[in-house]
């Protein structure tokens, strides 16, 4: 039994082109349990999960949900390299559609219970938000959820004033670790709603939090997420996500909750007297259930009764539409296309072809960015400067710590063959440091000068305290610090060196707080 | 690909010289400290000691045994396919504060030695069965609520078939190996060739050989694709231990993972599954069969066996929220359920003795 007495949630899972399956479980959510959609706190979604949540939540027919996701599927297999074809632009259909079929008013009853997950760019970390101003606010955040980055483009789109890319990359499944989160996947594996494969494997793997188990059919699916596959097998996807939120509400008898009702339409716009009306209703039904469910615990298996004379269809909007969107206009250029000694022609004609079309698409591309060229270009420069920044500073530490490790060492040199200890020290270094000439001591000693005057205050300090360490135990014992030296000369390269400003006191005394 | 097989563990046996570095990073000492660094968190006082049983095989066993609770019926824990003793490291104290608890790794896995099993899928199930009963024997165990989770719950009820007087309750969390396979049926979704072609080919090796394959890269490997146990045991660790620990747990030599595979048939199902000979069950024992919400497991067969026993106490539980490892999802749902179950058995069996005593 579900918990109804705690708030509960209900979270889609980001899916690509599947998505046509949230689409099937959501109608049946909302046919046959429409109090578990409506009740809910929050409906979560990332990528094309965020869709469904979005048409969940703002009441859309369903139906015009999937037949425009097959729409878009038929449009990007229409081409040879199916959606990865120049002139397949994803996020326009996407914001096309979205426009066009949200109410006006859809800010109202999204904020607060919508919930979009998206990826930070500057970051990485994930932002689930709900909070919405206006329609296009929702609009754009369902655009950044579902941007995939490189498949949708290079610029991410922004959304408040920040940069966003697809949820999925940081939280597929948002709220899923929360015990009364309904979370809905099209993969088979460790979800409240999701296909069961015959083929039980014990391997599984999590994608940010999806659970994805190692089945063929898996393999199937994953492949079919970003190229989409045939709109009859698409229509099959949804009526199997009909069918497996049919057996979950069976599963946890929430089904006649509020009574059969099978021949109801979809949810478009219902007056508020009539929702309450319902919802009284649903109410009183839930009590009696309850006790019903609490007397005989888990009734909810045997019952195959209860199965007999539910439809497993879809409903008949959904079915309609989805027929509709999958037929084929064989208009006579299309059969005509199809022919075979035609279709041989276009694939030896795409050398010359693609060009011409990339180039096409890629003006017209142009000439819609447009507007935001301002925006985005000084977004693009900010990057890079950042970019160049970091590496200059990467290649500007590297720089000057591989110079001052050598003047160190040669530094290091010219002072012992100042001491009276010179054969120990010497017999150390290779013969080439030994022979080599004043004349390039003097260009390091130029160099530390250069260096002295260019870097900042931190590194001299450091120079300083490095001097010091040495002083203290040169002075004291000189055989205590050539073993010393022999054990680590080599990590300590750039340690040994000399105090260039002599301050023989106070080094002393640190060092032998030291030892 | 059974000759290539051969070949692979002809040159890792013999040829290669033994100096030369593992190809994974992996030994004994290793899972040791692992497994230490799971149970670290355990603040109950247990022993944990090998209990040695014929043919030379010894069986890491971890006792709970507090003088308070020494007269209740003890709970053994049986873990899952790949799994070991660290894995009820949630459970553990919970359930020691009311009762006696023995975890042990089960032969051919964990700790405990790695034999070679027998490739016939009833002798393998012997093997096993037989293991179990001979460290009762030596823990000197009358009788017990056996726990067995995915494989465990399968040998429980195993066990239970063969030595039902020494099992006063079976409680399985998603027992493997229940029902039948079915027939393929993928009418109206066709799988491209491609894909079968690629089913075929990975279809002879074991199920955890492409762990050992990448070698060096394992450690990694499972942390990537199982990011989800890190956050199960996030109450416990921060770091990496339980990815560790499932790294050292199956990527040692392959025993308890042959008989595993020895014994599945097409597509996951047992080849001896249990439903069918569910009435060589004695209908005295009481079975408890706890299923996660989400878990891929399908719970259908739970309804099945208490349809099949009218006769028995059977009861199916659904925890909310948990998938496959239930007793890591959601621990404290978990024990609360296994400790009321328990001690349903300590009632019923005391009752007659108050009986008999008035």
């Amino acid at each position: 039994m579900f918990p109804l007495d705690s708030p509960w949630n209900i979270s889609f899972a980001g899916c690509g082109f599947l998505g046509i399956y949230h689409v099937g479980v959501a109608s049946c959510l909302v046919e046959q349990a429409p109090f578990l959609v409506r009740n809910a706190k929050h409906i979560y979604g990332a990528s094309a999960g965020a869709l469904t949540a979005t048409a969940l939540v703002t009441e859309v027919c369903l139906g015009q949900v999937g037949a425009s996701i097959i729409d878009v599927a038929k449009e990007a297999r229409k081409r040879f390299l199916g959606p990865m074809h120049p002139s397949f632009n994803l996020v326009k259909i996407v914001r096309h559609v979205l426009r066009r079929t949200l109410p006006d008013d859809s800010h109202h009853r999204a904020s607060g219970r919508l919930g979009i997950s998206l990826t930070r760019v500057t970051d990485g970390e994930n932002v689930l938000v709900s909070h919405f101003n206006n329609k296009e606010e929702i609009v754009q955040a369902c655009v950044c959820s579902a941007y995939i980055p490189v498949y949708c483009g290079l610029i991410p789109p922004t959304l408040q004033g920040e940069r966003y890319v697809d949820g999925g990359i940081s939280d597929n499944l948002p709220q899923y670790e929360l015990k009364n989160t309904i979370t809905v996947s099209p993969f088979s594996g460790e979800s409240d709603i999701c296909p069961r494969d015959s083929s039980t494997n014990i391997h599984e793997l999590r994608f940010t939090n999806t659970s994805i188990q190692f089945t063929l059919t898996n393999l199937y699916r994953v492949s079919r997420a970003l190229f989409p596959p045939d709109p009859m097998v698409m229509k099959a996807m949804c009526k199997q996500g009909y069918k497996d939120a049919l057996h979950f509400l069976k599963r946890n008898g929430l089904l006649h909750f509020n009574g059969p009702q099978t021949d109801r339409p979809l949810l478009t716009n219902r007056e508020d007297e009539e929702v309450a009306e319902e919802e009284q209703d649903g109410k009183r039904r839930e009590v009696k259930d309850q006790l019903l469910v609490e007397g005989k615990a888990l009734m909810f298996y045997g019952s195959s009764s209860l199965d007999e004379h539910i439809i497993e269809y879809l409903p008949p909007t959904l079915h309609k539409a989805l027929v509709e969107a999958c037929m084929e206009r064989r208009s006579l250029v299309q059969s005509l296309g199809n022919l075979l000694p035609v279709r041989m022609a276009s694939v030896m004609m795409l050398p010359y072809t693609l060009p011409l079309e990339s180039a096409m698409s890629l003006t017209l591309r142009l000439l819609e960015w447009l507007p935001d060229v301002q925006e985005d270009v000084g977004w693009i420069r900010e990057q890079i400067l950042k970019i160049l920044q970091c590496v200059l500073r990467q290649a500007f530490r590297s720089f000057s710590q591989n110079v001052s490790a050598r003047l160190f060492c040669q530094l290091e040199l010219r002072h012992y063959r100042s001491l009276p200890s010179k054969p120990s020290s010497t017999s150390l270094f290779p013969t080439w440091m030994n022979s080599s000439g004043s004349s390039v001591q003097d260009v390091f000693v130029r160099l530390d000068q250069y260096k002295k005057q260019l870097l900042s205050g931190v590194l001299c300090i450091n120079m300083d305290l490095r001097g010091s360490f040495k002083t203290g135990m040169t002075s004291p014992d000189s055989s205590r610090s050539f073993s010393f030296f022999q054990q680590d000369f080599n990590s300590r390269s750039n340690c040994l060196n000399v105090p260039h400003d002599g301050k023989p006191g106070k080094p002393l005394s640190r060092s032998k707080s030291f030892w | 690909c059974v000759c290539v097989c051969v070949c692979v563990c002809v040159c890792r046996w013999c040829w290669v010289p033994s100096w030369l570095p593992p190809w994974c990073p992996t030994s004994q000492k290793q899972l040791q400290a692992a497994e230490e660094r799971m149970l670290h968190c355990i603040r109950a006082a247990f022993t944990r000691q090998f209990v040695p049983i014929s043919d030379g095989n010894r069986l890491w066993t971890l006792t709970f045994c507090s003088d308070a609770v020494e007269d209740k019926t003890p709970v053994v824990l049986l873990h899952g396919f790949g799994c070991g003793v660290g894995f009820w490291a949630q459970n553990l104290d919970a359930l020691s504060q009311h009762r006696p608890v023995f975890a042990l790794d089960m032969l051919g896995f964990g700790q405990s030695t790695r034999p070679l099993f027998s490739t016939d899928p009833r002798e393998a199930e012997d093997q096993f069965v037989e293991s179990i009963e001979q460290w009762r024997a030596e823990v000197g165990l009358e009788s017990v609520i056996l726990l067995g989770h995915n494989l465990g719950g399968f040998l429980a009820v195993c066990y239970s078939m063969k030595h039902p007087h020494r099992v006063k309750h079976l409680i399985l969390v998603e027992p493997w190996g229940l029902p039948e396979a079915q027939e393929m049926t993928e009418a109206d979704r066709p799988i491209p060739a491609w894909i079968k072609a690629l089913g075929a080919m990975f279809s002879p090796f074991n199920p955890l050989a492409g762990l050992r394959l990448v070698g060096p890269l394992g450690p990694a490997l499972v942390q990537t694709l199982r990011p989800d146990f890190k956050r199960k045991f996030s109450s416990l660790f921060t770091d990496n231990t339980v990815s560790d620990y499932i790294y050292h747990l199956n990527v040692q030599s392959p025993s308890g993972e042959t008989a595993f595979k020895t014994m599945t048939g097409s597509c996951g199902c047992a080849k001896r599954p249990l439903l069918p000979r569910m009435d060589q069950l004695h209908p005295a024992i009481p079975i408890t069969i706890i299923y996660g919400s989400r878990s891929s497991i399908d719970s259908n067969s739970g309804s099945a066996v208490r349809q099949m026993r009218p006769a028995s106490h059977v009861e199916v539980i659904t925890t909310r929220g948990a998938g496959h490892y239930v007793y890591a999802d959601q621990p404290e749902d978990f024990n609360h359920r296994v400790l009321l179950v328990c001690e349903e058995v300590d009632r019923s069996r005391n009752e007659p003795q108050e009986k008999k005593g008035s």
